[in-house]
């Protein structure tokens, strides 16, 4: 604060440049009259147009503008501030001028792109954008960025093949790593597998030695048979809190010799062999499982105590186990979940469940594996008999509009690994049919096994199967297709179909995101931080992804990934300090009234108040969401680098002209505003009448600005929000958000605002449709009411909203 | 295929299956042998069975409570198939109905210890077939050419004596009642319960006209009208399966109480509990204490043998 007041009398230099984007801007925005019209804004000296400005000679230009034109404020009019603020702010930095001292006017996502019909009203919209820039930026100060101290540790979520990799190569490196795994065993998938494509070796042969080694590895500890319960701290300093669930087994006793499995009575289907056989209720999943503990299933032990009696004097099993509580430290967390496979059983044309000879690849793995329930067998559940003729259906559920739209990447090459394998175990004796759609084989060496499969006299059918029958009395089944390369349809008799499924997203990942605050897409995957240049890292800094979680993908492509995130995360952990954003709430001590609602409001309990005296915030607690800046009553309270004086501006400068044909609205960046710039990225045309001010989070709007904007007379508010109950980023900011809004919607309604004239929408990072959709509704009601009725009614709020404003 | 696990509920009997790739488990109860007792539901382990009365209609005798057997809880371990006196419940895995709970000694097998001296036998007697409230007794009669026999009392003396009588007693339904035992003249047959106990009935309580159940007790005789409209309890041919406790309408009327299992030994605490719940902590309590006075029998018994063969092999020595 000391730093407001030595620069408040220096004079106001503002350096506006307005990139082209090559053409993604300046195909539609007819930049030269932004850039004329930002010449004529308040404090502007100077202003430049730039291709590219992201590009080497453009930050170049602007770092030369700071020297030799003595601008003390700058303002970049290109993309998405999501995009390339951190670039800008360095750029700016390296000129020596303080990097918060500038400001991105979002004329890419939030006019070139969305209103490419409509290229005066998206030109209207980028000079808005620069002229609330600017009124912004005009009011902004330096700000210092703080340092905290960096734990060199990291916690691997999921122990699939994924996470061992991760968790191994940052052990290698020297870090401390905790592995996390909700099954009884690491392994993953790829532990159940028989032969992986496109060299047929052995899948547990190559995995059991990384698993053994990750166990062995003096810096990892694996946290099996665990789950995530709480994640709290910010990058470089999260504290997790991990659950051990009771295995009633003392893994520090357990030798793994088995004879307890060899004394117990009871059997259960085993979820490992996906149910199609048994395991005892004191048992190991499989036989290299890694932790190699046994683990007691209560649930169907009758507790006949045969196996204590049988332990003896190793005394490892503890029937009065209780789940453990565990808190970690860590710097960095790498999330490697996997993925689960779709049982087709909402498909009834293809009769799995109904009919017993039709079973999905994942169950055939398992059937043809020579440690599965049969003993490598392929045999089928009718009769006990091996099929002669075997169809595989390709696409089930994947690439389906009404299951899974995506194609889930693998499924070709393991049919193609199954067809093989049947060919070259059973030669003449067995016929295959593969009924596809497409066979997508892009990887190295992958192709030529598609060619190893049609050399084996694989019959392969292009065709989407209709429905499979089934004769009752042989239980072989009748699979109906069109094959589309004749043009005719296609009758063929199989005695066992296997059922290519899709791979989905990880039952429970929606819990997972929630703990660490991460972003689903649409199908339900983790979202990265950038689709093309940060396809690793999470939104969330010092969280980094590998893996299928974040899309599906093969084992090379995994075990690179996992590699690649542990080395993301060794650029924070490698660190003795992390730099945070100076973003965080400071407490005017003198107007402070002592009243200790911030205390209560803050999501992170980053507010103290003793008896007396003023709130305090902790700096390296507080993420400044800014829920505490809108609660404050007495205006005590700001946020830094989104002061009530700069958003203020913001709306001012927004319902400059017009103000009644204007929707103003409140965005927050996590949520909202990424799913905006979603609507842009995809190209979603809608009204061009939006203009969008970036919060942190939706908690930081406080009725103060939507009073202001109503006074001004805007033609509509929105607040939009994450979704409810677990999106926002900030815990609860949404939530404080929704309390302040729903109390005043109804006093602005009772005081005769028209309802659809406020507004609060929840939108997700990956709904840039529903953005739009909302931008297209709201713009339409604008319409319906017409200009003279929005006036008329606002001057008659006018009094009322003047009021209230004073009277905070 | 996919794991199936499937109920099926039909007037002749309830069948819970587990249908895997390589093993499939039925569990089976007979309907028409399930009487509705509180043994299976006592006994397992999982408190996955449950007796449930049926409504009463006014004017018709009393009807068997309906057991049910809860898929999500059931194991298939096979305990209710174990101790049902009425041998109503099957489980078998693959087909066969050996049992792993009893071949490695979880629960033990309850033991029907019957016997019958046919050398006893009165060539011309059915009583015990005639006595057999569940008609589980089948006895065949042969001459001396192996023909079977119809009417014995006609043969001449002598043809009677070299007429073999066997008496096949279908052992795995019995509930030992005893019944066929009491009836037989010549005392051929003995029988041991395999469920002893002790019912009571409080005559204040029991309500008059009432005759639920002895319209359910499955052994007739055990339980009848007397001419105060109240039950009279004949206990020795009681098995104490608890149907009629299912039934009884008045709380504490009728109280049953069962004192001992008779059954093959086995050290387990599935058992232990089991017994617990089949008889009470107390009698259980006192099986417990006899069990441990038998195992430290036998430790001195073993070391007692140890020292004899010493001193046996120490005198040959020298």
């Amino acid at each position: 604060m000391n730093a407001q007041e030595s620069t408040k009398p220096q004079e106001l230099r503002v350096g506006v440049f307005v990139c082209h984007c090559g053409l993604n801007i300046a195909g539609t925005v007819d930049v030269h009259a932004v850039s004329e019209y930002a010449k004529t804004l308040p404090d502007v000296v100077f202003v430049k147009e730039n291709r590219y400005t992201c590009a080497d000679p453009g930050q170049e230009e602007i770092r030369k503008a700071i020297q030799t034109q003595n601008l003390n404020r700058i303002v970049v009019a290109a993309c998405s501030p999501r995009m390339h603020e951190a670039t800008f702010r360095r750029t700016v930095a390296e000129a020596g001028l303080n990097s918060f001292l500038y400001e991105m006017a979002n004329i890419r996502e939030f006019a070139s792109w969305c209103h490419q019909n409509d290229p005066a009203a998206a030109t209207e919209r980028a000079k808005d954008a620069v002229r609330m820039a600017v009124a912004k930026v005009r009011l902004m100060q330096p700000l210092q960025t703080i340092e905290v101290p960096v734990t060199n540790k990291a916690l691997v979520v999921g122990g699939g093949i994924a996470g061992i990799n991760a968790a191994l190569d940052l052990a290698e490196q020297g870090y401390k790593v905790y592995m996390l795994e909700n099954s009884q065993s690491i392994g993953g998938h790829m532990a159940a597998l028989d032969k992986t494509f496109p060299t047929l070796d052995c899948s547990i042969c190559i995995e059991g030695p990384k698993m053994v080694d990750c166990a062995r590895h003096p810096n990892i500890t694996i946290f099996a048979n665990s789950e995530l319960v709480k994640c709290d701290g910010y990058v470089g300093n999260f504290k997790v809190k991990i659950r051990k669930n009771p295995r009633y087994v003392i893994a520090e006793k357990c030798t793994g010799c088995g004879e307890c499995k060899d004394a117990c009575p009871i059997e259960y289907p085993n979820e490992w062999d996906l149910n199609l056989g048994t395991r005892k209720a004191i048992s190991v999943p499989f036989d290299q499982t890694v932790p190699l503990v046994y683990s007691i299933n209560k649930d169907y032990c009758i507790e006949c105590f045969k196996c204590i009696d049988v332990c003896g004097a190793r005394d490892a099993i503890d029937f009065d186990q209780q789940p453990e509580e565990v808190e970690i430290d860590v710097g960095a967390i790498v999330v490697s979940t996997g993925f689960d496979i779709y049982l087709p059983y909402d498909m009834p044309l293809l009769g799995y469940g109904k009919y017993p000879n039709v079973v999905t690849s994942m169950e055939f793995e398992r059937l043809i594996l020579a440690a599965g329930p049969t003993g490598g067998k392929v045999i089928r559940q009718s009769d006990g008999q091996k099929p002669r003729r075997i169809a595989f259906i390709q696409c089930v559920g994947s690439r389906d509009k009404e299951h899974y739209p995506y194609c889930s990447n693998y499924c070709c090459m393991y049919t193609l690994k199954h067809v093989v394998q049947l060919k070259e175990k059973y030669k003449e004796n067995i016929e295959v049919y593969v009924f596809y759609m497409d066979i997508r084989s892009p990887s190295k060496g992958y192709e030529e096994f598609y060619d190893r499969a049609r050399e084996r006299s694989v019959n392969f059918i292009r065709g989407r199967v209709s429905r499979i029958d089934e004769d009752p009395a042989t239980h072989n089944l009748t699979v109906h297709s069109e094959d589309s390369l004749l043009g005719q349809p296609i009758e063929i008799e199989a005695d066992m179909v296997v059922l290519a499924t899709a791979s989905i997203p990880k039952k429970g990942s929606e819990e997972v995101a929630r703990i660490l605050n991460l972003s689903r897409d649409a199908d339900g995957f983790f979202m990265e931080a950038h689709p093309k240049l940060k396809p690793l890292d999470a939104p969330t800094d010092g969280i980094f992804f590998a893996g299928a979680c974040a899309g599906l993908k093969d084992i090379p492509y995994s075990v690179s990934q996992g590699s690649g995130a542990a080395s993301r995360a060794a650029t924070v952990i490698s660190k003795p300090k992390w730099k945070i954003e100076p973003i965080i709430s400071i407490v005017d001590e003198e107007k402070c009234k002592r009243c200790g609602i911030c205390v209560s409001k803050c999501p992170y309990g980053a507010i103290r108040q003793e008896k007396g005296q003023p709130a305090t915030v902790i700096t390296a607690s507080c993420h400044g969401c800014g829920t505490c800046v809108a609660e404050c009553p007495s205006h005590a309270i700001t946020q830094m680098h989104f002061t009530d004086a700069q958003i203020l501006a913001q709306i001012k400068a927004a319902l400059q002209d017009k103000p009644e044909e204007k929707i103003l609205a409140f965005l927050c960046n996590w949520c909202s505003y990424a799913g905006a710039d979603l609507a842009g990225t995809s190209r979603c045309d809608y009204p061009a009448s939006v203009r969008a001010i970036r919060v942190m989070c939706s908690g930081r709007v406080s009725r103060e600005f939507i009073l202001e904007a109503l006074r001004l007379g805007a033609g509509a508010v929105l607040v939009g929000a994450c979704h409810l109950p677990y999106d926002c980023h900030y815990i609860n900011g949404n939530y404080k958000m929704k309390d302040r809004t729903d109390a005043l919607k109804a006093t602005l309604t009772k005081l005769g605002l028209s309802p659809e004239r406020f507004r609060v929408e929840y939108v997700s990072a990956a709904e840039g449709i529903h953005y739009a959709e909302v931008i297209k509704e709201i713009d339409g009601q604008r319409r319906a009411l017409g200009k003279e009725k929005i006036q008329t009614e606002n001057v008659k709020l006018k009094p009322f909203l003047e009021n209230m404003l004073k009277h905070k | 295929m996919p794991f199936k696990s499937e109920k099926r509920d039909s007037s002749e009997a309830l069948v819970l299956e587990w249908k895997m790739q390589v093993k499939h488990y039925v569990l089976m109860l007979d309907k028409q042998r399930c009487v509705g007792c509180q043994i299976c539901t006592v006994a397992c382990p999982k408190a996955a069975i449950t007796a449930n009365k049926q409504p009463k209609i006014v004017g018709q005798a009393a009807k068997k409570p309906r057991i049910d057997i809860d898929q999500a809880k059931c194991n298939f371990c096979g305990v209710c198939d174990v101790f049902c006196p009425y041998g109503a419940v099957k489980v078998t895995v693959n087909g066969s109905h050996e049992l792993s709970v009893i071949s490695k000694e979880s629960y033990p097998q309850l033991t029907r210890d019957i016997t019958v001296d046919t050398r006893k036998c009165d060539k011309e007697c059915t009583a015990c077939e005639a006595a057999c409230p569940l008609k589980l007794i089948k006895i065949s009669k042969v001459g001396f050419d192996g023909k079977p026999v119809q009417d014995v009392f006609k043969l001449s003396p002598t043809g009677k004596r070299r007429v073999q009588v066997t008496v096949d007693i279908a052992k795995e339904y019995c509930p030992t009642c005893r019944a066929c035992e009491y009836k037989c003249g010549p005392g051929a047959v003995t029988i041991k319960k395999a469920y002893e106990g002790k019912i009571k009935i409080k005559k204040q309580k029991c309500p008059e006209g009432c005759h639920d159940c002895a319209d359910v007790c499955p052994i007739t005789g055990t339980l009848t009208i007397g001419s105060d409209g109240k039950v009279h309890l004949n206990d020795q041919t009681c098995s104490f399966c608890g149907a009629c406790a299912n039934v009884c309408p008045e709380p504490q009327a009728l109280t049953l109480e069962r004192t001992k299992v008779l059954h093959s030994q086995v050290h387990s605490g599935a058992w232990n509990k089991t017994l617990e719940r089949i008889t009470s902590p107390d009698y259980a309590a006192k099986e417990f204490t006899a069990q441990a006075a038998q195992i430290r029998r036998k430790i001195v018994d073993k070391r007692f043998i140890v020292e004899e063969m010493k001193k046996n092999e120490r005198t040959r020595i020298d």
